[in-house]
């Protein structure tokens, strides 16, 4: 029996699949292991750095200096606008080793800032405010996706709906299966119902 | 009696309001779907587009609606749509070659360069794979349509003969 000769478009075909394989293994060689940190959705949104003059002895002692409290109030993040107020007793203060998983989170050393909201549901602290010591300066950061989400989404991804950049941006990989999903669903459907000769 | 059976009963009330709403529910569907800012993605206006198409095929037959959406064009559509995702993602690996993150930038450059990274990401997302997804979603949903009416009408033709 004698083997067909490869026509042109198998070779191509083949060609480009084979340079396909080897996309896919130098991407995934590069993938982190259980996400990437550096990605937009896990960086912290930087604030303002201030001196520490004394403010670390009161950050142990568990109170939000007042130099910090005012500052942050005055970026915006205040009762006015809706954002949860830095009372006294409204929040608590948890330091944090480096490298310790603090809810889930890999920690880099510092000092969380965690808010009672009262919510009826998740009626647990959040974390707000996260401050790190850097070269006798402390840096404030606020964390967490829904906050970067809301301020971020517009200057990194140019829409204005932030659905539509968590699914088809920082989610994409997501959306790429369900289309892939719906694609397989009707092959599957065209080799069940559909009698040959008939198009 | 086949033939009974195979025409159709006209109705001009029906087919005078389908062929009148048919182009709103497309247009209507193609709205939905396209832009970064807008109110839906490419699933809902896919779901639009291909009920618009069912409408009309429901109306004017299997047959006159084939016209309308041939089996070329369906298949075309529903690949073509999964290629326009795929391939806004691999461009932007190949263009970046870094981290294999979705729309990682400085990818596509012929956009990015007079757009901006943040406009050419927002390109990708309103013009590429919304109307991938949308391609794909309204062509599958159409085809299985038009599957399902044929076995029908074959059953039927079997029942007699």
């Amino acid at each position: 029996m004698k083997t067909p000769a490869m026509k042109p478009l198998t070779i191509s075909g083949l060609i480009t699949a084979l340079l396909l394989i080897a996309l896919s293994i130098y991407v995934v060689e590069d993938l982190p292991a259980f996400g990437d940190e550096n990605s937009p959705a896990n960086k912290y949104v930087k604030l303002f750095i201030i001196d520490e003059d004394g403010l670390v002895e009161s950050l142990n002692a568990g109170v939000l200096p007042s130099k910090i409290k005012i500052k942050i109030e005055e970026m915006g993040f205040n009762k006015e606008e809706n954002y949860p107020t830095l009372e006294e007793g409204n929040y608590k203060i948890e330091r944090s080793e480096k490298g310790s998983l603090e809810g889930g989170r890999l920690s880099e050393g510092g000092w969380d800032v965690l808010i009672h909201e009262g919510e009826i549901f998740y009626n647990e602290p959040i974390r707000y405010y996260f401050i790190k010591e850097i070269d006798r300066n402390l840096t404030v950061c606020r964390y967490n996706w829904p906050v970067r989400a809301n301020e971020r989404t517009e200057e990194e991804t140019g829409t204005t709906n932030i659905v539509t950049a968590g699914l088809a941006d920082y989610r994409g990989y997501d959306t790429m299966g369900e289309e892939t999903v719906i694609l397989t669903g009707a092959i599957c459907v065209i080799l069940l119902l559909r009698r040959r000769g008939r198009l | 009696m086949t033939q009974l059976k195979k025409t159709y009963k006209r109705d001009v009330i029906i087919e005078l309001t389908t062929s009148l709403m048919v182009p709103f529910i497309l247009l209507f569907g193609l709205y939905v779907m396209m832009g970064s800012g807008g109110t839906g993605g490419g699933f809902q206006g896919g779901t639009i587009l291909s009920a618009g198409f069912i409408l009309y095929i429901t109306v004017f037959g299997v047959v006159k609606g084939r016209e309308k959406m041939p089996e070329s064009v369906n298949a075309f559509f529903k690949s073509f749509g999964l290629f326009l995702f795929n391939g806004a993602g691999w461009m932007c690996i190949l263009f970046s070659l870094a981290a294999a993150q979705w729309l990682n930038m400085p990818a596509f450059w012929p956009v990015s360069d007079f757009m901006g990274i943040a406009g050419s990401r927002s390109f990708l997302i309103a013009y590429m794979i919304d109307v991938g997804v949308g391609l794909t979603v309204m062509a599958a949903f159409v085809s299985q349509f038009f599957d399902l009416a044929w076995k029908e009408d074959d059953e039927m033709e079997g029942d007699e003969g």
